[in-house]
């Protein structure tokens, strides 16, 4: 970092005007966020990662008819949800792959890394199961509720980002967004005693704080 | 506040969106009912744990694999570019002269009389009439000497009328094709169109591409000059769809038909096969788009997905 960077327009009139390491810098900026979109889709790595070079290629044809009335970021999650569902799903359909079979890779938990040596191992593992049992939920859901529950609280981007990435209207990603929450809140009530996190009513805590998840645990 | 209308606006309540008034009152029924209490905690112990979702670091080679992977199909679409631009040269100035040598020098009555060469059969002893499919299908018929001539029908369960044109090449719009052909469709009837300049495309270049078009609705469809059909090939292309489309047909020596979506309709596609029958290259091409392919009486059909 230079203290600086250059804006993503510049870097796209760059591109358009032939300079190929415009397009190198757009992906290093980009690739991350890229990536972990299409992780929260398929939940395999591979494929993840063949999602993400996929839409880089239709990023870099598209790119010339690039109007920038979207921002690059927002652009790009449309573009890895057409690859994902044009290209990962019709794949999946073809080889017969029940979705709901867990392959025992799928049974491991997710390893996250402790940054902490002090974090408490119960809690650890508790989130772990937490988190098992989440992602089984929302695996439930239909493809149209889950897009909506992976941008607004996986990905915690606005309403208004949700409408320039689905190109749905504001009211129907809200409702859609309540119905995918009644019916996680339904399939993980046998589950209840791992969500109830025991604070008190706390004014003080914004919505802001819920959704980065940075609200305490007790 | 009641406990229905709480938990109503628990939702909002999480997102922050209530008015200070509401959310005052919500609070207050909050501390005072362990029922509600109980459900805002759980929900809320869930929106944490959505906010927390964990993915893994992505790969460290992932930056290496984009652009490996995004600089190889630029390379095989630059390459294939140079190939069929020579193609499409050599392609386009014999077909030309095919069109007006073969065609109009045959019968100069005018561009109806050329498909006089095989007139369609009308023979009064057909007693019952073969069942009305609506669609277009193209069949290859001995003419003696062992020559085959493609033979487009046309049939639709109303009347309507329909015009047959040539596209000088598989991109170009409907509008400014050649009109070789024009009739009307009767219900229970099927039309056959001789297509004998088809058959006599120069060899190693696109399938011809013929818009069909009824009550304003085109479609392409990219008819092969030879048969029988090839089971398999290697390919290796990048471009619209439409062209690719054209590839395929005359590779494989297959008959495709291609209904353009409404929006997007002709797609940037790329194809990289090797010994793949049509059905998986097409699989391939239509990676990223919003076609999907159907195998229809002797042809493939690529169609707008839902």
């Amino acid at each position: 970092m230079n203290g600086f960077e250059l804006s993503d327009e510049w870097l796209i009139e760059r591109f358009k005007e032939g300079d190929e390491t415009a397009f190198d810098q757009l992906v290093r900026r980009y690739e991350q966020k890229v990536y972990q979109h299409a992780y929260r889709l398929t939940h395999n790595a591979d494929d993840a990662a063949d999602v993400t070079a996929e839409a880089f290629l239709r990023m870099y044809t598209a790119l010339k008819r690039f109007r920038g009335d979207a921002q690059l970021s927002t652009w790009l999650y449309r573009i890895v949800q057409n690859v994902y569902f044009d290209f990962y799903k019709r794949e999946r359909r073809h080889q017969h792959l029940p979705l709901e079979i867990p392959s025992e890779e799928d049974d491991e938990p997710l390893e996250l890394p402790i940054a902490d040596e002090s974090i408490d191992l119960d809690e650890h593992l508790l989130e772990q199961e937490r988190q098992r049992v989440l992602r089984e939920a929302i695996d439930q859901l239909p493809d149209y509720q889950r897009i909506v529950v992976l941008l607004f609280h996986e990905e915690q981007l606005s309403y208004e980002e949700i409408a320039a990435v689905t190109g749905l209207p504001l009211g129907t990603i809200k409702s859609r967004l309540n119905r995918a929450r009644a019916t996680l809140r339904e399939l993980l009530e046998p589950h209840r005693e791992l969500f109830e996190t025991g604070s008190r009513p706390n004014p003080s805590e914004t919505a802001d704080a819920l959704r980065t998840g940075s609200g305490s645990v007790e | 506040m009641r406990c229905e209308q709480v938990q109503a606006l628990l939702n909002d309540y999480l997102e922050g969106a209530l008015s200070a008034g509401v959310r005052q009152s919500l609070e207050a029924h909050l501390s005072a009912c362990a029922g509600c209490r109980r459900e805002w905690q759980f929900r809320q112990g869930i929106w944490r744990a959505l906010a927390r979702t964990p993915v893994p670091d992505a790969p460290p080679d992932l930056h290496a694999r984009i652009l490996t992977y995004v600089r190889a199909q630029q390379r095989a679409r630059l390459q294939s570019q140079r190939m069929l631009i020579w193609r499409w040269v050599g392609a386009a100035a014999a077909a030309a002269t095919l069109f007006l040598l073969g065609f109009f020098s045959a019968r100069p009555g005018g561009v109806m009389a050329g498909f006089d060469l095989v007139p369609p059969k009308r023979s009064p002893e057909t007693a019952i009439p073969a069942p009305v499919e609506s669609g277009i299908r193209l069949e290859w018929r001995s003419v003696g000497g062992g020559e085959r001539i493609p033979i487009l029908q046309a049939a639709l369960n109303r009347e309507a009328s329909a015009t047959l044109a040539l596209a000088s090449e598989p991109d170009s719009p409907p509008r400014t094709a050649q009109r070789i052909w024009q009739g009307t469709l009767q219900p229970g009837k099927t039309v056959e169109i001789p297509l004998p300049l088809i058959q006599r495309a120069p060899a190693d270049s696109y399938a011809a591409t013929l818009w069909w078009t009824v009550d304003d609705q085109h479609r392409a469809f990219f008819v092969p000059d030879g048969y029988p059909p090839m089971a398999r090939a290697d390919l290796r292309l990048r471009a619209n769809l439409a062209t690719a489309l054209a590839r395929l047909a005359r590779t494989y020596q297959t008959p495709i038909e291609w209904l353009p979506a409404p929006s997007e309709a002709n797609p940037l596609v790329v194809l990289d096969v090797h010994n793949a029958t049509l059905e998986e290259a097409l699989q391939q091409l239509l990676i990223g788009t919003r076609y999907t392919a159907r195998m229809e009486k002797g042809h493939w059909r690529i169609m707008p997905r839902e």
